[in-house]
């Protein structure tokens, strides 16, 4: 195994896009890694003609992806949108992978994020001994991805100032990127378009200028529709990351996940799940994502702490942690379900109990 | 000669468009249409220009009337397109399905052996329990359990039957098909229950067998894509011949009596057309039974199955059917899904979806939602982007919808709700020509909306009617007398304090109201005559009086004065033999409130007064004997008749029924036995009508508050006295001093025991009384001078400049000039 941390999707994943390749006879589009329908197959999973199986990136709605690929197969944008932890940046990026195979041509949108780092930058030290020329721009993603006809994502991209933004609507709707200075422009290549993700919480931080979001088709990422469902994408998730941590400890028992995910989905619906009682909601999100983090270092704490064996001790602090994120209001929430609804839950007596000695 | 079978979707509109084109191109010399062939005299109205679909054949029985079945027709239904095309080739064209004459009394048959084995096998669970020991009730409940499935073991041949229909009816989500498959009305309300449902669960469309071998998700997917979008119909039948003899052979068909009668009665009637010696002959049919049609058995085969078969009197007619009837949620759960859709489909074949975005985009900027020629555009190229990605040759609805979701509506999903009510079912309502033989309370119902411009609309539309206003004041009764029927197009509206002579209501036309209108014309045939009648028979069904007085206020305002008298009349007759005080008193005050109509409605209330008079004095008579003895339950309610009835009374002015009324007062007042939260309140309304005053008052006040009485039972004639409003107590210094020295002198334990039902009384009194009596109780009993008039601060000569207005106010002339 390499030494890096976390690696691509295209690395992590490369034998099925190889197989996706080879057994992929339709028509590409230019520049295309893969055939639209070979990339649903990707992100959604089956078995190939010839029996292999590839793994699904996505669980849910298999329209939400086609519409997704569909989209990037015309010269609009696509734009995830969604709660925090619903899947957006983990599709785009093996959506940029299974269409360009490269998922790397990233722009973070932050508060902070310039026009710079979208369109160009310059290398000053180049620029003030040579003059201005191609040699001293420093090219963005954006910039390389029209060049090279790949996808670019770019994350969050409500963080990103108005101003900013709107610099995306050129580069959108004629594919080409001027560069005034040097009386030149990139023409983007064939293959070109770019995924965003944003974020619906916060979407008031900086909405899209209606020029903007005519030129993106939008994909709402929902949250789970149903336990199982969840309690699949944290299993698999999970456990892909067991692979790439190398934790010591042993596979989670479906049914701690599964009280997990009852947790989570409780306190994120404000009713426990047969629906009889009502809970306050706290105020973080309690995506599926975090559900994930949760049980990820219970499984590190189990394995470098604990006897190798995920047990409710290991999962309490994680889960108060993801719960609790105001200390005052959230803290008063969450002891009122532990006394409500988890000590009578004759199976939880574990959790209650390592959840109160916390 | 030649046979040619069509099997096709019942409102597909490709299938109508391969049918049209077939049709064109065989040039039959007949057509044989699926449907029942008692409807063949109507076919004649097809082509009539006021004939618009959506239309329905209407088949009942005509001596049960419940009993029937819709056949719907749109113009993109293939039936329709096939009858349409015999209309103008002046050709002849036939229906040949099995008679409903048949099939309702198969139907009922079946009906019955189904209750029948469910009575059976109730009495056996019964005997079983009543033979049994310790296990017998384990026994009942182990067969009431089985009994579900049990109970549809004459059902059991009609899953597949029902898996059928769904084939033949089109996509393959309902129970009745449509279309050639009758809608039928008695085996969904009469018989579906608990085996309907089950049916449901458990039944497989068979077409779904073939989808699943396509790889598609659903069988109605496939179909549309694989038959409805299709352009070309070359050999598309022979396709569809092919794909359902293998079905047919494949799944096993356990036996069912209707469907083969069906087939047999089907196959008859093609050999009669060979045998009148028509050359050319096209057979329209459900796709699932053109293979029986093809293979004909002999001819003696089918007749044994036609044989003795039981037969009922049948009618039928034209009636209007709409688009959300067709559709697949409006409770039949039979239907299609998109008749909206399906008829932009028909209407423009060729469209890729471009025609569809602009309706889409016209209905969002109608909306105010700001949608680009660009949006459309796009929404358009993601649409065929999304279609050739799942490999269709064309966009359809599902993508567009996708398309317009992700382009028009940013993701959201609100938007589209509107695009669903207004396009893709897009209601509306059929036409029939006034001139169709129908039934003749149909025909006064239609004359009266449009002389009264009251359109049946698929839509709910909402109506305002001035009462003092000629034309509104005949809607209004116009919609009473369908509400006395029962036949409930217009629902009325709480219209919010415009005074009794505006009336709100909702009108919507459901096309099931038809089966109404055709049942209630037994009782006559216009609107008026059938209403009275109507409300007559059912004046007569009904036992108690609180029915016979809500028909009567419904009848009111009906303007139907025979019903009017004659449940009056009945009103009369339970009344006499009626024991029950109650009850009378129940009915009063809705009585006198419909006197006071009279005004606005001209409607004579005489007829009524009499009847009250003589409801009243039989209470007069009857109440202080139904207030003894009864426990505090009873006495609480009496006690809210009883203001309500002194409301009634006090309302009718009329001073012998007064008089009555407050001698039966007085009585109950004096009696020992009443209840004494009743003897309270009658007192107390002695006092309001100043019978009782005074030293009288004092009296009665005192007696019923003295030291012998037990205080629960002073408690109780307090609270009954003090009804309301404690202010007689803050006026009348004696009273104040009774209730004070009686409060005064409970002893402690008793006091507690008392201290609810007082503070019963007293917590119902407005805020500012209770405040005062609080001040009045602090200060000893002398109630405070207020402080207003302890002001001596007062301006003499500014007061006096007041004093004329004040005089003109109170009516004084002034005679001396200050």
């Amino acid at each position: 195994m390499s030494a890096i941390l976390r690696q691509n999707a295209e690395e992590l994943f490369a034998h099925e896009l190889e197989e996706l390749q080879k057994s992929d006879s339709g028509k590409r589009p230019a520049n295309w890694k893969l055939t639209p329908t070979a990339a649903v197959t990707y992100l959604t999973g089956g078995k190939l003609k010839n029996g292999f199986e590839v793994t699904p990136k996505y669980i849910g709605n298999k329209r939400l992806m086609e519409i997704a690929v569909a989209t990037l197969t015309t010269d609009r944008a696509l734009l995830l949108y969604g709660l925090p932890g619903t899947a957006k940046s983990w599709v785009s990026e093996h959506l940029a992978a299974a269409i360009s195979g490269d998922s790397a041509m990233i722009i973070q949108g932050t508060a902070g994020t310039g026009e710079e780092a979208i369109r160009y930058g310059w290398n000053y030290a180049r620029l003030l001994a040579e003059g201005p020329s191609e040699k001293a721009l420093v090219e963005t993603p954006m910039m390389r991805g029209m060049k090279d006809g790949k996808i670019v994502r770019i994350e969050e991209l409500t963080r990103i100032g108005a101003d900013v933004q709107d610099t995306l609507i050129t580069i959108l709707s004629e594919k080409t990127l001027p560069v005034p200075e040097l009386n030149i422009a990139v023409q983007a290549v064939k293959g070109f378009n770019v995924i965003a993700t944003a974020n619906n919480r916060d979407k008031g931080v900086n909405e899209l200028s209606s020029a903007l979001k005519r030129r993106f088709n939008t994909v709402i990422l929902p949250v789970p529709d149903s336990i199982e469902e969840e309690i699949d994408i944290v299993k698999r998730r999970v456990e892909s990351f067991e692979k790439v941590m190398e934790l010591p400890a042993e596979k989670p028992a479906l049914q701690e996940i599964r009280r997990i995910v009852t947790i989570f989905r409780e306190l994120r619906n404000g009713v426990t799940l047969d629906g009889k009682t009502k809970i306050k909601v706290p105020s973080g999100t309690l995506s599926t994502a975090e559900a994930i983090s949760v049980v990820n270092s219970g499984l590190a704490m189990a394995a470098y702490f604990g006897d190798g064996q995920l047990k409710a001790t290991d999962l309490a602090a994680g889960i108060i942690g993801s719960v609790v994120k105001d200390p005052v209001q959230d803290k008063l929430v969450w002891q009122e379900y532990l006394e409500t609804v988890v000590k009578l839950r004759e199976e939880w007596k574990d959790i209650y109990r390592a959840c109160r000695e916390l | 000669m030649a046979v040619h079978i069509l099997g096709i979707r019942h409102h597909g509109p490709g299938s109508a468009r391969n049918v049209k084109e077939f049709l064109e191109r065989v040039k039959p010399d007949i057509v044989l249409v699926e449907g029942p062939p008692e409807a063949d005299g109507l076919l004649e109205w097809v082509g009539h220009n006021e004939l618009k679909p959506p239309v329905a054949i209407l088949v009942y029985q005509s001596d049960d009337t419940q009993n029937g079945a819709f056949y719907p027709f749109a113009e993109f239904s293939p039936e329709w397109q096939a009858i349409s095309y015999a209309r103008a080739q002046k050709i002849h064209v036939r229906f040949f399905d099995l008679p409903a004459a048949h099939q309702f009394a198969l139907e009922k048959e079946k009906r019955e052996a189904a209750r029948k084995e469910a009575e059976r096998l109730q009495e056996e669970a019964q005997q079983q329990v009543e033979g049994g020991n310790g296990q017998g009730k384990t026994a009942l409940e182990e067969e009431a359990a089985e009994r579900p499935n049990s109970g549809s073991t004459p059902d059991a041949g009609r899953l597949p039957a029902d898996a059928r229909e769904q084939l033949e009816g089109n996509n393959g989500n309902g129970k009745a098909a449509i279309g050639g498959e009758p809608v039928l009305i008695g085996d969904a309300t009469t018989n579906g229950d608990a085996e309907t449902v089950q049916a449901v669960s458990i039944r497989r469309d068979p077409i779904s067998y073939l989808a699943e071998a396509a790889g598609y998700p659903d069988g109605e997917k496939w179909w549309e894509h694989m038959f409805e979008h299709r352009l070309h119909s070359e050999q598309v039948f022979e396709a569809v011949m092919e794909a359902m003899q293998v079905l047919r052979e494949t799944i096993p068909q356990p036996e069912d009596r209707m469907e083969a009668c069906r087939e047999a009665w089907m196959r008859k009637c093609i050999r009669q057309a060979e045998k009148e010696m028509f050359q050319n002959i096209v057979v329209i049919c459900g796709a699932w039974h053109a293979p029986a049609l093809k293979e004909m058995p002999s001819q003696k085969e089918d007749s044994e199955v036609l044989k003795g078969l039981p037969k009922v009197k049948i009618e039928c007619t034209w009636i209007p059917w709409t688009f959300s009837r067709l559709g697949y949620f409006s409770g039949y759960g039979a239907g299609i899904r998109s008749p909206g859709w399906y008829n932009h489909v028909w209407k423009y074949p060729a469209d890729d979806g471009t025609r569809w975005m602009a309706k889409v985009a016209k209905l969002f900027r109608k909306e105010g939602k700001d949608t680009s020629v660009a949006h459309v555009i796009e929404a358009i190229r993601l649409a065929e982007a999304l279609a050739s990605l799942r490999q269709y040759s064309k966009a359809g609805l599902a993508e567009l919808n996708e398309a317009t979701l992700s382009v028009l509506c940013g993701g959201e999903a609100m938007p589209m709700q509107l695009i669903q009510s207004e396009l893709i079912v897009s209601n509306r309502i059929g036409a029939v020509p006034e001139t169709i033989p129908k039934p003749p309370l149909q025909l006064d119902i239609e004359k009266l909306q449009k002389r009264l411009r009251l359109p049946a609309t698929a839509d709910w539309k909402d109506y305002t009617l001035d009462l003092r206003k000629e034309n509104d004041l005949e809607r209004s009764i116009f919609l009473h007398r369908l509400q006395l029927l029962e036949i409930n197009w217009g629902a009325p509206q709480g219209s919010s304090g415009k005074g009794t002579f505006k009336e709100a209501w909702r009108l919507q036309w459901d096309p099931e109201l038809s089966i109404e209108v055709v049942e209630k014309g037994n009782w006559g045939n216009t609107v008026a005559e059938a209403a009275e009648k109507y409300a007559l028979h059912q004046g007569k069904e009904a036992g108690s009086l609180g029915v016979v007085c809500e028909l009567l206020d419904k009848a009111i305002p009906a303007e139907v004065h025979g019903a009017t008298a004659g449940l009056i009349d009945q009103i009369n007759n339970i009344a006499a033999a009626s024991g029950d005080v109650i009850q009378l008193m129940g009915v009063i005050p809705s009585l006198v409130s419909v006197t006071r109509y009279g005004n606005v409605r001209k409607t004579d209330g005489e007829l009524l007064l009499g009847i009250v008079d003589s409801m009243i004095t039989r209470i007069c008579i009857g109440l202080p004997a139904a207030t003894t003895g009864i426990n505090d339950e009873v006495a609480y309610q009496l006690l809210e008749l009883f203001g309500k009835l002194n409301d009634a009374v006090s309302l009718l002015q009329n001073s012998d029924i007064t008089a009555q009324w407050q001698s039966t007062l007085q009585t109950i007042a004096h009696s020992q036995h009443s209840a004494p939260v009743i003897r309270g309140y009658a007192t107390r309304l002695l006092t309001d009508y100043k019978i009782l005053e005074g030293e009288g008052l004092i009296k009665a006040f005192s007696y019923a508050m003295s030291a012998a009485t037990p205080a629960d039972i002073a408690a109780a004639w307090l609270e009954g006295f003090l009804k309301g409003s404690g202010t007689i107590l803050l006026l009348d210094q004696q009273l104040w001093n009774l209730v004070n020295n009686w409060v005064a002198s409970i002893p402690p334990d008793v006091f507690t025991q008392v201290l609810p039902l007082l503070r019963r009384t007293f917590a119902n009194f407005s805020q500012p009384e209770r405040r005062k009596l609080g001040e009045k109780v602090k200060s000893g009993g002398i109630e405070q001078v207020s402080p207003v008039a302890a002001n001596g601060d007062i301006d003499p000569v500014r007061a006096r400049k007041g004093i004329p207005v004040i005089l003109q106010l109170l009516g004084i002339t002034q005679t001396t000039s200050v």
